[in-house]
Parts: structure tokens; sequence; C-alpha cells
């Protein structure tokens, strides 16, 4: 088989092989957290058990055509920063900027999710989905400040070039001279992947699940993909930048590390209020961001 | 133009009865403006269940299944003060040893009431390790009242005239080692949940009362002892046998939710002493003095008031006898009916939509005891 073959194998497999993980690291999230809680918890595959058994169901009501149209925008938004994303060394798109295009592309799912949500018209819907977009503000700042000190450091704006910069072992991964930055985009990362004290879109005790609450069946299922899609984007911008990217298996291992990282503070922390939450942001990871930007301005 | 903004900023907001931010089955109808609440109004009723009128059908000792319903979460107190309210009206002896029993069964209730209560405003908060663990761990202390009592929530175990039945074989070396073991992850859950600095400042500073506003608004318990204000039934009106039992009333003086979950905190160590102090010091002997044929039995006329400190508050039973086989009146005062109605629709306004359910978890509404 030629290289467009592999190339075209490639884009149709992918997206399902990451969906297929993405399931299988919100089932091992949710044993994890039962352990630390003093539960057995569900099986690891259970999240794909649910998928299935929502798309099998009849197509829920509906509140109009945004509303139908929100969690496939925020599904397939995901899906195309997949696309920019070098997983296993392996990019399909990548030029010179895709870091700068993928910044773009994440945007677009909460977007799409908005327009759906406030087309339900559930207060608790449209206060979360508020939050969500409040929150991100917050740490959209964070992320790309880290990833300027990145492209400061490495004269690049590719994520192939970064990861072939840091090929030859451990030690020549970015964590390590850029250890600020990486601090940084960790606890952005934190809000990113909604993972508590960054939960506030879907806190139950406050909005009911937020956004996800009109949505129900092949909706619902829609989301969790989208949900599964995002966890392997995310912590795989922090694996690229910072991890030195690696082999189809060493990637997904790394990508579960930094999740793992993020579990273990979900664990133990309550949320924020929004406002804190947002104030949280622009304190202490924008300073430290900040700081590791200047000290890379400085030593380069 | 400005008018039609306002409209479209402004909107209702419910929390239950089917919500997860909601203590039991019960309900709030915010308004809202933005982010902050403009009006809050509270809505029982949804368990509304006439304890109080069937309670003038039923012979004397038939009650005694039902009033434990009126509070969940804690239900020895309303045992207790309907056996200590109708002994009073008869004049019937309690035996020594069903008095330090029915303390026993208070404090362990008290207890499960309060790991309860901890594990239910970190949980709304989003600290959902917490009341994993201390459901987990207040099933011990289930254990325990099943083996005492028959039942794990609905204990039905004190009747007036003592108490049902005597302790089991070995119960007291059981009962030590759960508290032994319940005293040890008082470290974690203190580690997990005060220690911790999102804790800290979601709880600091917020749903504050003032100490003069809570005695005029009938703020009683833990509620008003987190306000400085050292009031508690069994020191100021001992009855059973506190008054020959050594223990701490302890007081904070935030008097907002962080001083309210403080309180319960230390009083869980408090309690895990009064047991010991009971085990220790229990005397052997009979421990219950039956009143006679229950369905013939027939109270003096009279009426009583009888008061005992629950784990929400002060807890009162008004009971009025006409010389019949039946009470001719029982009225309840539970702590949840100040507390969860006027308490709460002052304290949420110009509060956040976030701060709405720990506030209502903090103030520890019971709504089975607002509706009874």
């Amino acid at each position: 088989m030629n290289a467009v073959g592999l190339n075209i194998t490639w884009i149709i497999f992918m997206p399902i092989l990451v969906i297929i993980i993405g399931l299988f690291y919100l089932g091992a999230a949710r044993k994890i957290t039962a352990r630390i809680q003093n539960r057995y918890g569900p099986p690891i595959y259970q999240n794909i058990i649910d998928v299935i058994k929502l798309f099998s169901k009849k197509n829920p009501t509906n509140h109009g055509v945004m509303f139908s149209l929100g969690p496939v925008m925020a599904f397939s938004g995901m899906l195309i920063s997949l696309l920019f994303i070098p997983i296993g060394n392996k990019a399909l798109l990548s030029f010179n900027g895709d870091i700068i295009v993928l910044l773009y592309l994440l945007v677009i799912a909460p977007l799409g999710m908005a327009l759906g949500v406030g087309e339900g018209g559930n207060p608790m819907g449209t206060i979360g989905i508020a939050r969500a977009l409040t929150l991100m503000l917050g740490y959209e700042v964070v992320l790309v400040i880290s990833i300027i000190s990145v492209i400061l450091y490495t004269g690049s704006a590719s994520f192939m070039e970064i990861i072939k910069m840091q090929s030859g072992g451990v030690g020549h991964w970015f964590i390590w001279p850029l250890f600020l930055s990486a601090l940084a985009m960790d606890m952005a990362l934190q809000g990113m992947l909604g993972e508590k004290p960054f939960d506030q879109p879907v806190a139950p005790h406050e909005v009911a699940s937020g956004p996800m609450v009109e949505f129900g069946g092949k909706y619902l299922g829609l989301l969790q993909l989208y949900h599964a899609i995002g966890i392997v984007v995310e912590t795989g911008i922090f694996v690229n930048l910072f991890l030195g990217g690696g082999t189809l298996f060493w990637w997904f291992v790394k990508s579960f590390a930094v999740f793992f990282v993020a579990l273990l503070i979900n664990a133990v922390m309550p949320r924020f209020r929004i406002g804190q939450a947002f104030a949280f942001f622009w304190t202490y990871p924008a300073a430290i961001g900040l700081i590791g930007l200047i000290l890379v301005a400085i030593l380069k | 133009m400005n008018g039609k903004n306002e409209i479209i900023r402004e909107f209702e907001y419910f929390i239950g009865p089917q919500h997860p931010g909601i203590t039991g089955n019960f309900s709030i109808k915010l308004k809202a403006k933005g982010d902050v609440i403009l009006e809050a109004e509270a809505r029982p009723g949804y368990l509304h269940r006439g304890f109080e009128k069937l309670m003038e059908q039923r012979h004397w000792i038939k009650n005694v299944p039902m009033v434990c319903r009126i509070c969940v979460p804690d239900p020895d107190p309303n045992e207790v003060l309907y056996a200590m309210g109708v002994e009073e009206l008869a004049g019937l002896e309690v035996p020594e040893r069903a008095q330090w029993i029915r303390v026993m069964v208070l404090e362990m209730s008290r207890i499960q009431a309060h790991l309860s209560y901890l594990g239910g405003i970190s949980g709304a908060l989003g600290l959902y390790t917490a009341p994993q663990w201390m459901t987990g761990d207040r099933d011990y202390l289930l254990d325990r009242f099943e083996e005492l009592t028959g039942a794990r929530v609905y204990h039905i175990y004190t009747t007036p005239g003592g108490v049902r039945r005597d302790l089991p074989e070995g119960f007291e070396d059981r009962l030590r080692e759960t508290l032994d073991y319940i005293e040890k992850r008082l470290t974690d859950y203190y580690r997990l949940i005060f220690d911790n600095p999102v804790f800290q400042k979601r709880t600091i500073g917020v749903g504050t009362m003032d100490p003069d506003w809570a005695i005029e608004n009938g703020v009683t318990g833990p509620n008003l002892r987190a306000c400085g204000i050292k009031a508690d039934v069994r020191i100021d009106d001992p009855y059973l046998v506190y008054d020959q039992i050594e223990f701490e009333v302890p007081t904070e003086t935030g008097c907002d939710m962080f001083s309210r979950a403080m309180i319960r905190f230390q009083e869980i160590q408090q309690s895990i002493n009064i047991v010991r102090q009971v085990l220790d010091r229990m005397p052997k002997g009979p421990f219950l003095n039956k009143p006679g044929n229950p369905l013939m039995w027939r109270v003096p006329a009279g009426d009583v008031y009888v008061r005992v400190e629950s784990s929400k508050g002060e807890f009162g039973y008004y009971i009025v006898s006409d010389g019949g086989v039946k009470p001719y009146r029982v009225h309840v005062r539970g702590p949840s009916m100040t507390h969860g109605i006027h308490v709460i629709e002052t304290l949420l306004v110009g509060q956040r939509v976030a701060d709405v359910s720990p506030i209502m978890f903090s103030l520890d509404i019971c709504p089975p005891d607002i509706d009874r």
C-alpha cells in the first residue's frame, strides 16, 4: 500500500481508535475515583456500554434545529482538532503554525454547545454554558502564554517540529527547560478537562449537570463521544509540547499519565465558585506562565 | 429598552424537589439576576404525612413506631422525647439503666447524623470523596444500631417506661471498636475537608448571620453555637443523666458555613467521649418498667413540654392528655421549621447561585421535620 492509502486508512481508523481509548479513559477515571472513595466502581468498559445504549435509544424531544446541531458541532469541532494533533508521531495535517490553528479550533466545540443549549431554554443549562465560556476565557489565556513560550523556545509553531526537537530520551523533553510553562499549562489543563476544582459548568449540586440537562438519548451519546475525544486532544497537547510525543503505545501511556494526575487532584478538591476559578486562572497560573515566558525570552 | 433588558436578565430558578443539590423532599424557588439571588422562597410540603393529627387517633403506645419518622437522618431524639413526655404525664418511673442506654443511643444517633451532615456539605461543594467515606464509616455505626435495636434507620427502641431490650452480649466491646475506628478516621476527615484551601475559600465568610438576629429568629443548636453563643439543652436544662456526664460544648465565632461545619466535626469527638463514659459507668439492673396493658393504659390529664438537644438543634414535644387512652394533642417543635423556612429565605438573599445548596446543607435542614 502506498503512502496515500496509508493516510486514508489512518484518517478513517484514527478517530475510532481515539474514541474507544477515550471511553476507556473515562471508564478508568470512574474506577480510579471509586477506589479512592472506598468503592468498587463500575467495570472499566462501562462507558462504552453507556454509549451503545444511548445511541440505540429513540430520538428524544427536539427543541429546534440549533438544538440538534449543537452537539454535532461540538463533536465535529473536537474531531477536527484531533486531526491537528500528532498521535504516535503521525500527523495528518502538519505545517508551520498548526498549533495556532488548533487554538482556534478548540473554541468551536464550546461555542457549538452554547448554541445548542441556548435553544434548549433551560435556565440551568444556560447558567452552565455561561460558566463554561467564562471558564474558557480564564484558562485560554494561560494556555496561550504557555504555548507562546514553547514557540519562542523552539522557534517553530509546528507540533511535528517540536516533537522532533525533543527526540532522544527523557532528558530532552521540554518539561525540564520549560518547567514553569509546563506547570502553568497543567493547571490550565485541569480547567480544560473540566476536573475539579474547575467543574463549575456541570456542577450537579448547583446547576444539575448544566449543559447536559436538556440533552438525552442520542444527543447525550454524542456528547459522551465529544468528551472522550476531548480528553485525548487536551492531554495530547501537553504530551506533544512537553513530554516528547512518542510511539503510538507510549503516546497514549503519557497522555493517560497526564489525565491520571488531573484525576488525583479531582478526587480531593471541592469546586471553586466561578468567579474564584476565573480569578485563580488569571493570578497564579498566569503569573507562573508569564515568569516562564520572560525566562525563555531572556535566556534564549 | 432598559426595562426590557431587566426582564431578560432576571429569571426564576427552581432547586428541588428533583435536583441533586437539595436536602431531601424540599424545594426552593429562587429569583436571580445573573448569578445573584434576589429572592428565595422555601417550599416544603412534599412530605406532609399528618403525623401530629395521626397521633391523636392512636393509643399512647402505638405512637412509638411513628414518631421516629419525623426526622429521618436523626430519628432517636423523637422517640426519647415522646417517651419522656408520656412518662412525665403518667408519672412512670424509668429504671436508671434505661436512662444511661437512652443517652448512649442519642449520642450514637448524633454521631451518625453529623457524619452524614459533613458528607452532605462536602458533597454540595463538590468534594465527593468525603460523602463516600462518611457513608461507609457511618454504616459501621448502623451495624451497631442493628445489633442493639434490630433496625438500621428507624430504631423504635425507646418506649415509655424504658427501652425495648437490654444490650446484647459483647455489644460494649464492639461499640468501643467502632468508636475507636471513627475517632481514628477523624484525622483523615479533618485533612480532607477543613485543611482544604478550596473548601476554606468557599465556606469562610459565606452564609453568615448575626448572633442577635439568630437568637431573635429561633436558631438553635449547632447553628447557634457557630455564632459564638454557648446554648445547649444538655447543659441548660439537663435531661436523663446528662448532669452526671462530663463533656464540652464547642463554640465557634465565625457564624459562617465553615464554623457550622466545624462545630459538627468537634461534636463528633465529644459524642464519642460521652458514649465511652456511658459504657464505663452504666449501672446494671432492669431496663424497662412496663406500663401495663397498652390498649387500656390511660394517662392522667395534663400537659407537658419536653425538649432535647438533637443534632440539628432544640427538639421539643408538647403533649396534652385528657385522661384517655389516646393523646389529646401532640405538637412537635422541630429545629428545621425555623432553619428551613425563615432563616434560609433570609440567608440566601444576595448570595450566588453556586452557594444555595451549600448554605442549605450547612444549616442541616431536615424536610420531614418541617412537614411532619
